[in-house]
């Protein structure tokens, strides 16, 4: 089982519709997946058109059965829902001995191919438990300044979590609402590019029916297929970017 | 002494994205007499964007036909065409079957991918043209 975080403390950069998309790509991959909402905003059943449920505090808190919380939305992909009782689990999980480890304790039981973690934009004990639950953090970021500032700041704390002991197998820059024709995307894709280098993914282009999709409770593969922030830029000979693009580097991470 | 800078691997795509990014970035400081000339150029390019293709081809298939079109003295292009027209022929008429390299992918685009023996690109690479 591979574990993949989506990580940025700054909120609004696309954490949840990267989430759902790429966990969506390997579910119609044939890979059996995972996606886990730490968010209590639940956008991650919203996404799919489905009811906010409290499914992680069942999980964590009630120790029910996975299979007992679990919503099986697509073809080889179920979801682990969240609402406003995910509140209610950091409180449980602060007054816990071994309290940064018990995501990744619960995740031994599990049989997945592969799982996301939808982490939510704060810096709390579930964040926390996210991060150290995962093998690979995908860190999505708007090209401005505040977002890539949160991009600094997430590789703080998992170089925190590092001398703790915990080792990510690595991770990734995905630039989202990728705008190529403003002088700022310019200036600041120069500088993560220049700072991370290889680290950074093919950027996912700005378009408005990201935007719409959730509210048909409909992925982009399903959405719109064929928009840009599925398939990417046309530059010159080849595509550059999109969330196809994105699959086929994470598949690239998972099985080498 | 020459001043050592780090070199970044960077991941294809974004190299390619960046590279254009900056060279129009570039372009847009120039006089407009050398604008109006790259616009002309690309529209010149633009118009044969419909013969224009890109194909994944492993090495030694990609050196065949260079060489071969080397040899005679001609464009590659013409070479890939001309194995192309013999292709589709020989499949329109059954004499191919490609089903027996047919695997499944684990790409969400793909619902197979075709994988060729060894054997079969080096009985192409042993027979010299």
């Amino acid at each position: 089982m591979f574990i993949f975080a989506l990580a940025n403390q700054k909120g609004g950069v696309g954490k949840t519709t990267t989430a759902v998309t790429l966990a969506s790509g390997f579910a119609q991959a044939g890979l059996k997946t995972l996606l886990v909402d730490l968010d209590p905003q639940g956008h991650v059943a919203f996404s799919f058109g489905q009811e906010k449920t409290a499914g992680l505090y069942r999980w964590l808190v009630m120790e029910e059965p996975i299979k007992d919380v679990v919503q099986t939305v697509r073809p080889n992909l179920d979801i682990l829902p969240s609402d406003k009782n995910t509140e209610k689990v950091k409180r449980h999980i602060t007054l816990m001995d071994f309290r940064e480890s018990l995501l990744k304790d619960h995740f031994k039981r599990l049989k997945y191919d592969v799982v996301f973690l939808d982490l939510a934009p704060s810096l709390d004990v579930l964040h926390i438990n996210g991060l150290i639950t995962s093998d690979w953090v995908i860190i999505p970021t708007r090209l401005d300044a505040m977002a890539v500032d949160g991009v600094k700041e997430i590789l703080l704390t998992m170089g925190e979590i590092g001398q703790k002991g915990h080792q990510f197998t690595g991770y990734s820059i995905l630039p989202t609402f990728f705008d190529r024709t403003t002088r700022e995307t310019i200036t600041q894709f120069q500088e993560i590019v220049q700072t991370f280098g290889e680290r950074v993914l093919p950027p996912i282009p700005q378009d408005t029916r990201v935007r719409e999709a959730p509210a048909f409770g409909q992925t982009l593969w399903e959405y719109t297929p064929n928009s840009p922030a599925i398939t990417g830029y046309q530059n010159g000979k080849s595509k550059a970017g999109g969330y196809q693009q994105i699959c086929e580097r994470l598949m690239e991470v998972v099985y080498g | 002494m020459a001043e050592r800078k780090r070199r970044n691997i960077l991941d294809p795509a974004v190299a390619d994205l960046l590279a254009g990014m900056e060279e129009k970035q570039a372009e847009a400081r120039l006089p407009k007499r050398e604008r109006e000339k790259i616009a002309r150029e690309r529209a010149k390019m633009r118009a044969r964007k419909d013969h224009r293709v890109t194909y994944d081809l492993p090495p030694e298939l990609k050196k065949q036909v260079g060489d071969l079109a080397e040899q005679m003295g001609v464009a590659a292009s013409q070479i890939a065409t001309y194995a192309l027209i013999q292709f589709l022929q020989s499949y329109q008429n059954g004499e191919v079957d490609l089903s027996k390299f047919k695997v499944p992918s684990r790409s969400p685009r793909y619902e197979w991918k075709l994988v060729f023996p060894k054997s079969l690109l080096e009985s192409v690479k042993k027979k010299k043209v």
